[in-house]
């Protein structure tokens, strides 16, 4: 591995854990202003210009919070799982592409972390460990409700994993690749002249089903029985204070993160330019003249920014469904997941393999 | 630091923590704990796969064994809450006694074997026919596996997958005690 090769990997390694932490305090200020707007309160305001401090306000208090551990709790793994639930989706984060790639100097820079040859099932597998720090959590904090908050987390992730797995699989038949990559390029391409191919267009149905299960797979509201204050507390985190509950706190917005740039990859062209902006960079590179290479640099500048504005509206569109939306019953969840978005994303996987075989 | 030296230290690093869990796995007094060894296995396993460049099956070993599997095992330790008797295990039955002591010789030979031949170089005899050279062309390892499992193995893929079926609709029979 030589030097270059390395630098650029850390670099990349460093810049997408960077933006996606970095984002978190903003998200929370959103989520608390948002919440407040939605609901007719004022929300967080003196810290700072619009309150935007007052996340990083919040976060040293959690540092100064007493390092509480229940006298019950199997310490090992009660430690162990809020390490876990921030590790396995920022894991998954690392094969996402963020951009077609960089030209420095005569080097070409993949703009993605891991180019693993099954980045699909990458991120699958990660997103199937994400139900352990729940589990883990509930167990070790050796609490009735952190139990049942755990064991409705489980079955609930289990039941929505596999109607996510069927809608994925029904644009890997579209696709024909496991590489998130070769799934974005081929996004790139143009329905008569003008309308962008992405996966929505084909697929709205697989889109929908993805979509609702990246919900239940976050653990957010309608979905977030795990935590369902208002019947057992806070669920499996009940017994986290701290920076350890803080790290659940990130993991939720991390996986949010991870789940709403896999559906932008798979369903809404990933880092493809949006409408109109391939005419601004076309702009700018004959203004000033650029040379090939600075000419994709600035293209790939580009993909990223539209990548995180995608991004960046399924996350508000999150934080909107949360405040607006009220919480399913534990029964109506099961129900949804089994017999309504399972079937129908079995039917789906059915109607696009046919779909596929009469457009090849 | 070449590439090789790389991947050996991070394949002994992960073979290290996997044993560790492998003990875990044996030696943890609460089910769950077991259950969770097993996980770290699985996890530093798929690890080493990966690491060696078979990404493929470092996912599959993830995705089945570590998010399905396991997940399913430790739901139904925590579901039927199993207690640890470890009080009642009587640790002097002649049947223990002598299972310990077959396991002890079939450990003490497997050792023997592993230290007198670890530094023999890999048998070639036993190899398929797919070399690495020709999977990179093929389209990687997905690709190939797809292939020949769709078509060559297709009759048996379809066999297997209505035995699962059928195991599936029999545990549902099962598991509801009264059919009306």
């Amino acid at each position: 591995m030589d030097i270059f090769t390395l630098a650029q990997l850390l670099a990349k390694i460093v810049f997408v854990f960077a933006v996606c932490l970095g984002v978190i305090p903003f998200l929370v200020w959103f989520e608390r202003r948002g919440s407040a707007w939605i609901q007719g309160r004022v929300g967080p305001n003196r810290v700072g210009p619009f309150g935007l401090i007052q996340p990083f306000a919040d976060v040293a208090k959690f540092f100064f919070k007493e390092f509480w551990t229940p006298a019950e709790a199997n310490k090992w793994y009660y430690h162990l799982a809020p390490i876990f639930a921030l590790v396995a989706p920022m894991a998954a984060l690392t094969v996402i592409p963020f951009g077609s790639y960089l030209m420095i100097g005569d080097q070409i820079v993949n703009l993605q972390i891991a180019n693993v040859n099954s980045g699909v099932l990458f991120i699958l597998a990660f997103a199937g460990l994400e139900v352990y720090p729940i589990i883990v959590a509930g167990w070790a904090s050796n609490n009735k409700y952190s139990i049942l908050g755990a064991l409705r987390g489980s079955s609930q992730i289990i039941s929505y994993e596999i109607s996510m797995g069927l809608a994925l699989l029904s644009m890997l038949l579209v696709y024909g690749t496991f590489d998130l990559h070769s799934m974005v390029a081929w996004q790139g391409q143009k329905f008569f002249g003008f309308v962008p191919a992405w996966g929505v267009f084909i697929n709205p149905i697989g889109a929908l089903i993805f979509w609702i299960s990246t919900f239940a797979e976050t653990n957010r509201l309608p979905f977030d029985l795990p935590e369902g204050d208002s019947e057992i507390v806070a669920g499996y985190h009940l017994e986290y204070g701290a920076m350890k509950f803080a790290l659940f706190f990130m993991a939720e917005y991390v996986a949010m993160i991870m789940a709403s740039a896999l559906l932008v990859t798979l369903f809404f062209g990933g880092y493809q330019l949006l409408p109109g902006v391939q005419a601004a960079v076309d702009a700018i590179v004959s203004m000033n003249g650029l040379s090939d290479a600075a000419a994709q640099n600035l293209k790939a500048v580009f993909q990223f920014g539209c990548l995180f504005l995608k991004v960046a509206f399924f996350m508000v569109v999150m934080i909107w469904v949360r405040w607006t939306f009220p919480r399913f019953r534990f029964d109506q969840v099961i129900n949804l997941g089994w017999k309504m978005l399972f079937p129908l994303a079995l039917a789906n996987v059915v109607f696009m393999s046919v779909v596929v075989y009469l457009m090849s | 630091m070449d590439n090789l030296d790389f991947i050996n230290s991070v394949v002994t690093v992960f073979g290290i923590f996997a044993a560790i869990c492998g003990l875990v796995l044996l030696f943890a007094k609460e089910p769950l704990s077991c259950a969770l060894g097993l996980l770290g296995v699985l996890i530093f396993t798929a690890g080493i796969y990966a690491i060696i460049g078979e990404h493929f099956i470092a996912t599959i070993q993830l995705v089945v064994y570590a998010g399905a599997i396991m997940v399913l095992f430790i739901f139904s330790i925590m579901l039927f809450n199993v207690k640890h008797d470890r009080e009642s295990f009587n640790w002097k039955s002649p049947l223990f006694l002598f299972t310990s002591v077959v396991t002890a010789a079939v450990f003490v030979l497997l050792g023997r074997t592993i230290l007198q031949y670890f530094d023999t170089p890999v048998i070639e005899s036993q190899k398929g026919i797919f070399t690495r050279e020709m999977v990179t062309d093929l389209g990687g390892n997905s690709q190939v596996l797809a292939h020949s499992l769709f078509t060559q193995h297709f009759v048996s893929f379809e066999a297997i997958s209505l035995a699962l079926l059928i195991a599936l609709v029999g545990a549902v029979v099962l598991a509801k005690r009264k059919l009306n």
